[in-house]
Formats: C-alpha cells, structure tokens, sequence
C-alpha cells in the first residue's frame, strides 16, 4: 500500500477510532501510524476533541418534583399488581379448595347418610341430584368467601 | 444495594428498590430521551411512562439479561412511539425548528457567569448541541448512547435492535456528518 493510501485508510477509521468501536488490533496499527505521521495525528487531535467534547456535554437532570410523582405513580402501579397477583392466586386457591371439598366430601356425604354399604351402593339416578346440591352448597360457599375477601380489602385500601 | 439485587427486588414488587433504581436512572434516562424528543416537556412525559411501563413489565424481566438495555429498550420504544404520533412522517429528517439560542444546553447552562474559560467551554458545548440537534434522529441516538451513556457497542446494538456491524456504521457516519456541520457552521471554533 503507497503512503497515501495509507493515510486515507487511517483516516477513515479515526472516527471509530475516537468512538471506541475498533477492533484491539486495528487501534494498535492506529495509535503506531499516528505516531509517526503529524498530519494524521492532528486529523485525530480534531475527531477527539469531538468526541472529548459529546463526553462532556451537560447532563440535564428531571425535577425533584417529576422524579416524586413518578416514583409515587410506579409504586403505585407496583401494589396494584401485587394485589392483582394475590387475588389471582387467592382466586386458585378457593377453586382447588372447592373441587378437594366436593370431590373428598362427597364419600363422607354419602357415609354420614347411609351407612358404610352406601359407600357401595351405586344408584346414581338419587346419586346425581345429591351431587349437584353439594356441589352447589360448597361453590356457594367458596364464591361467598372470594366475595367476603374482595370486600375486606376493598375496605382496607379505603382505610390505608 | 446494587443495581442487580435492586432489580431481583423490584421483581418482587420492592418500592424502595424501585426508588434506588430510579435514583440511580433518572438522569440518563431523562437525557436520552430529551436527546430523542428535543422537548424537555415531552421528555418529562416520556420519563414517567418509562418507569410506569418499567413497574408495569418488571417481572417479565430476565435478571441474567443487561437491565440497562431493557430499561433504554423501553425508553426508546415510548419515545418513537411518541415521535411517530407527533411526526409521523419525519423521524430520520433533521429538524431546525426553534431558535438556535433555545436549546437543552442554554436551559441547563443558565446562572452565574463563570471564568472567561469556563464561558468559553459552555459556548463550545452549545455549539456542538446545536449540532447534534440537527443531526438525524438516528444519529442523535446513537452519538448519545455511545458518547453521553458511554454504553457498550453490543448494549446499544440490543437497544437499537440493529446488528452490530449496523452500529457502527451509523456511529461513523454519525461523526463524520456532526463534524461537517461544526465546520461548517463554526470555521474558526478551536476545539480544546
């Protein structure tokens, strides 16, 4: 490569150069021409005093005031997901609690009002509507307390 | 606490963590997004949807992934957003809207009158944001990550959502166009 050539490569990278975006081994080749040509040195010496000068920029600062409100705003945005979790996961909750009480309470059901033979006797056309009112009984009461629950934190985020 | 146990804390709905991370934020956050809009009104608009957005979308964060890349993703992604409502059809066009004098710096700069260098320095820097302002939106965006947020290339390649290779050559062209209009509009500025 002629001199010339040289230097037009050189600087055509003296921006990246400046910008850190230069691979190690292209840097060193970089920094090794510039210390022996002026010209290029100084052609360096202009891009970094740009670059010397976006680095130095003032850094503007939001208000105390828009940093509180926003803070205030995020964290309330915060609780209200946390409560929409713990609702959600409460919500879970009472459904498998309703299925185990409906499926587990039903032999219990049937033991309590028969005997231990009923447990055996399998005549589903009573069977089912015995079902259908203890299911109803236990998805009532598990729907009431989901409505109990909601109420309560209602009155409690009222109270907070 | 650091930004990572900050982060893991946040995740499981920690105000204070918030606060810490919005303590330590707020200034980039602020002036990035001032850089992208230009207006400091818009730009306060823009800080809080961020850190709403940031409550909002937490959990869904992978801790083992860069937060600072996640946090300017967000930023940027409002910030287009909002451009492309305001200016649907000019978010690459260099804007000269205003009056020169009327730029972030001289709002930042204004109180005592300092040293002769001190002024000196100050008028330098208002010529260079000058610059910058009228420079493509894309190229604003990336001087100002790599020179004002000092990120890595391969952290403002996640937030740019652009190969790396199209990083660089945005920064370069970037540098090459600013330095044209300082010349140009500044021929006998000495830069220090």
């Amino acid at each position: 490569m002629t001199r010339s050539g040289e230097h037009a490569e050189i600087r055509d990278q003296l921006a990246l150069y400046v910008a850190g975006a230069l691979e190690a081994d292209t840097e060193a080749s970089i920094a090794q021409h510039v210390a022996t040509c002026p010209s290029c040195a100084a052609e360096l010496e202009r891009w970094q005093m740009i670059g010397s000068g976006l680095r130095r920029l003032p850094t503007p600062q939001p208000s105390p005031a828009l940093f509180e409100r926003t803070r205030a705003m995020a964290a309330a945005q915060l609780a209200a997901h946390a409560e929409q979790r713990q609702n959600r996961i409460v919500l879970v909750l009472l459904i498998i609690f309703s299925w185990a009480v409906t499926i587990a309470g039903w032999p219990v059901f049937r033991f309590a009002t028969g005997g231990l033979l009923s447990l055996l006797d399998i005549r589903f056309r009573e069977a089912w509507i015995q079902f259908a009112i203890f299911s109803a009984i236990t998805w009532l009461a598990g729907g009431s307390a989901a409505v109990l629950l909601s109420v309560r934190r209602q009155h409690e985020r009222r109270l907070a | 606490m650091g930004i990572d146990a900050a982060v893991v804390q946040l995740r499981r709905g920690d105000p204070d963590a918030l606060a810490t991370l919005m303590a330590r934020y707020q200034n980039r956050i602020y002036r990035y997004l001032l850089r992208l809009v230009r207006q400091p009104a818009d730009a306060e608009d823009l800080f809080q949807q961020t850190w709403l957005r940031v409550a909002e979308r937490i959990r869904t964060f992978d801790t083992s992934r860069n937060f600072d890349a996640w946090l300017f993703t967000i930023a940027r992604n409002l910030a287009f957003d909002h451009l492309r409502r305001r200016r649907p059809s000019s978010l690459d066009q260099p804007v000269s809207d205003g009056s020169p004098d009327d730029t972030v710096v001289s709002r930042l700069m204004s109180g005592d009158p300092g040293p002769f260098d001190l002024l000196l320095a100050r008028e330098r820097a208002r010529h260079l944001d000058v610059a910058l302002e009228k420079l493509p939106l894309s190229y604003r965006e990336v001087l100002s990550l790599r020179f004002e947020e000092e990120m890595k290339l391969e952290e403002i390649a996640i937030v740019l959502a652009a190969p790396l290779s199209t990083v660089k050559s945005r920064l370069s062209r970037s540098l090459v166009q600013l330095r044209e209009m300082l010349e140009q509009e500044n021929p006998d500025e000495v830069w220090p």
